[in-house]
């Protein structure tokens, strides 16, 4: 599934590989592999729990699922530095807390959201970021770094570059990743904002999960190149293409566009190869099933991200056979995994988010009259 | 015409020198503020409104952008979000609908969106209106669209010394701001004036009463405020005497200052050049119909833009678009109600 196009990538290759033939994930000590193992669990996990919740009547809205997406957002979030920005879109929930989790996942310095955060804005309770309103994805914390998107696709690329632009003249050295579907890089402003990104050799990682649809829209009816990462040519810039099943992959050739990006030679496409589980929203499960063929579906979820980091851990000895074989989440829809499906400390950590979601209260109605403008008396 | 501080001048200014001093001010007392737009560099700016500021602040603070709109307002939405302050010019302000997204949903909801955790200090601005020959896409008045997206805060000088005050107000106010510059003005030596040598700026939603009347309020802003200070001398010719008003600020608006006036005069004309329906005159006049409707003894009367575009050749121009002798005939009208 992965394959590189040819000299963008050899342009982005880091200076460490050049010397040593490393690829970045050759430096990931054991310990990050396992970490990362558990992330993709929490994504998966977060993912399923969400289902169920709204199954039992708990929880309302549309849910846009990453299933069968969670090494995109693993592998690509894992190597940033808690300094560099992020901008998720609607499939990339669990970003807002994958970001600067390492060690102790309730770390209260960490710069990313908390569960509780990130709960309370998918339940709309007051305790959210952005004290619940706009939706799901729409909240961003500059504090923690994570651009706040609206529902316009591919709208927040020319925010991340304005900002790399002032992070640059304030001497910073932050990258910022922004993610994208496929279908959202036939927007004019995905190309306006690229292209003076390439210009200016502002450090903006896009990484585009190309989950061959966009709602109910097959990827050829987009985009007439064969991979999204073509495009980069056309801004003179890197495109790389990582199989978006595999969390080191993802890891590798984001970590090489960062680097790229950090070392002050600019932006780059990540093309993440993956396929979306179910409908654009849960809304849309149902249909989803008909307009795509039952063999194309059942190819497109074949390499379920978990198993895939498994076999890659028990393949460098990092777990035996039998922890292998603890949980068994790989492969299962959320109406068919349990909680004994994940890591329980999985479990509890969503545990924890939603019970302080649903005790957090609604905003006071006169907020939706609030904050039009600065106020400057 | 406008009040002139009694501070120590430096000759009468143009209004595009309004605007190039402003510009020059705020970028040499803020440190944190970028000026960025098509062309504003090397060239100095379609008009001239940037002519120095690249030889002066360097191209990290003065960036001649690619020809991409939505990606000017989206860049300078993300230099505000880390912590820069930023001019933003449209070139044409006709061209501002390929960045109207990022203006609309983007910046204009950033505040409020983030329950207030970002500001957005960004002032768009760009060459505006007609009169001029410019044909339908150098001539717009496009300034209701974002009086009708909330979080942005409209203004539109018609002086010089409103043109630098206000200017320099809007790069100071935090919040984003659509700066409509009237290009027919940029150079007319008829209104050029001293400005003060001190720094000033001007307050938001505060009115400027241009000539004082009795008989009939002319409610105007940028250009057509001018074709209201001939009608009104036209009218005093027979016997009519018409309250000239300068809104400034359409966002926010006064409100009162008209409100007074109509108390005094009982008869409303609101002129601007974009068209009618849905446009800023019709606002100003339901504001007017809600609250000071006791005031009124005629109906009050829009004169706009035929809604048409703007065409090409002058009798076409002239005959869509508001005049004096529009105005004139519309404040007959209302005082013989
Ligand atoms: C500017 C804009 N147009 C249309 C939509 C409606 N919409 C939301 S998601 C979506 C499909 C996006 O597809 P893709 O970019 O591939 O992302 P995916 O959902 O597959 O992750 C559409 C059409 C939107 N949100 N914004
Ligand atoms: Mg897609």
């Amino acid at each position: 599934m992965s394959r590189e196009s040819g000299t963008a990538t050899a342009e982005a290759t880091p200076i460490h590989a050049q010397v040593s033939n490393l690829r970045p994930r050759d430096l990931l000590s054991k310990e990050d592999c396992l970490e990362m193992f558990r992330q993709v669990y929490l994504a998966r996990y977060f993912d399923v729990r969400l289902i169920k919740e709204k199954k039992r009547g708990r929880l309302k809205g549309t849910l846009y699922s990453s299933h069968n997406q969670e090494a995109i957002l693993v592998g690509a979030l894992f190597g940033l530095k808690p300094t560099d920005w992020i901008s998720p879109i609607h499939r990339d929930m669990p970003a807002f807390f994958l970001k600067d989790l390492r060690g102790d996942w309730n770390r209260p310095d960490r710069i990313g959201m908390s569960i509780e955060e990130v709960c309370a804005q998918v339940w709309g309770r007051v305790d959210s970021p952005g004290r619940a309103r706009d939706n799901w994805s729409h909240i961003g914390s500059r504090s923690k770094k994570i651009i706040h998107s609206t529902s316009m696709l591919a709208g927040t690329i020319p925010v991340a570059a304005g900002l790399m632009y002032a992070d640059r003249l304030n001497g910073g050295d932050a990258v910022c990743i922004t993610f994208n579907g496929e279908g959202s890089t036939a927007q004019g402003i995905f190309h306006e904002a690229i292209n003076y990104a390439a210009v200016h050799k502002l450090p903006v990682v896009t990484v585009v999960e190309n989950n061959q649809w966009a709602y109910g829209t097959p990827f050829e009816l987009g985009c007439a190149t064969p991979d999204v990462a073509d495009r980069a040519k056309g801004f003179g810039i890197p495109g790389l293409i990582a199989d978006g099943q595999d969390v080191f992959d993802v890891y590798d050739k984001v970590m090489m566009a960062v680097e790229h990006a950090r070392s002050g030679k600019g932006p780059s496409i990540v093309e993440c190869k993956t396929f979306r589980a179910y409908g654009h929203g849960d809304h849309d499960d149902d249909r989803a099933n008909k307009y795509r063929p039952q063999e194309e579906i059942i190819a497109g979820r074949a390499r379920d991200p978990i198993g895939v980091c498994r076999q890659t851990l028990l393949d460098l000895g990092y777990i035996s056979a039998a922890e292998a074989t603890t949980y068994h989440a790989e492969g299962k829809n959320a109406s068919e995994a349990t909680n004994e499906d994940f890591p329980p400390e999985v479990v509890d950590y969503l545990n924890a988010g939603i019970e302080f979601a649903l005790q957090s209260p609604l905003p006071a109605a006169e907020e939706g009259a609030m904050w039009v403008f600065k106020e400057n008396n | 015409m406008s009040a002139v501080a009694n501070t120590p001048t430096t000759g009468r200014k143009n209004y595009v020198t309004a605007i190039k001093e402003a510009l020059f001010e705020e970028m040499e007392r803020n440190p944190d503020m970028i000026c960025q737009g098509e062309d504003i560099g090397i060239l100095g700016g379609a008009f001239g409104a940037t002519d120095g500021l690249l030889a002066k602040y360097g191209s990290d603070r003065v960036i001649d952008m690619p020809i991409a709109e939505a990606c000017i307002v989206g860049s300078a939405t993300g230099l505000a979000l880390g912590g820069k302050t930023v001019m933003a010019e449209m070139q044409f302000i006709d061209f501002i609908s390929c960045g109207f997204d990022q203006i609309v949903n983007m910046l204009a909801t950033y505040h409020y969106r983030t329950a207030g955790e970002v500001n957005m200090p960004v002032v768009l601005r760009g060459p505006a209106g007609a009169y001029g020959g410019g044909a339908l896409y150098h001539s717009q008045m496009n300034e209701a669209w974002f009086c009708n997206s909330p979080g942005l805060k409209v203004i539109c000088p018609s002086t010089p010394y409103d043109a630098k005050g206000l200017l320099k107000g809007a790069l100071r106010d935090g919040n984003p701001c659509l700066f409509f510059e009237i290009k027919e003005l940029y150079r007319k030596r008829e209104i050029e004036e001293l400005l003060p040598e001190d720094d000033y700026t001007i307050p938001f939603g505060k009115a400027a009463i241009r000539h004082e009347g009795t008989d009939v309020t002319l409610v105007s802003y940028g250009q057509n405020v001018y074709h209201c200070i001939q009608a009104a001398a036209e009218l005093e010719k027979l016997g009519v005497s018409a309250e000239v008003i300068d809104i400034r600020t359409l966002v926010p608006l006064d409100e009162d200052t008209i409100f007074t006036s109509i108390a005094k005069t009982n008869h409303l004309i609101v002129v601007n050049e974009a068209p009618m329906t849905c446009g800023f005159a019709g606002e100003i006049i339901a504001r007017v119909a809600e609250k000071a409707f006791e005031y009124l003894d005629a109906p009050p009367i829009r004169i706009t833009r035929l809604d048409t575009p703007v065409p090409w050749v002058k009798p076409l121009e002239l005959f869509v678009l508001p005049s004096v002798e529009k105005i004139v005939q519309a404040a007959l009208k209302s005082v013989k109600f």
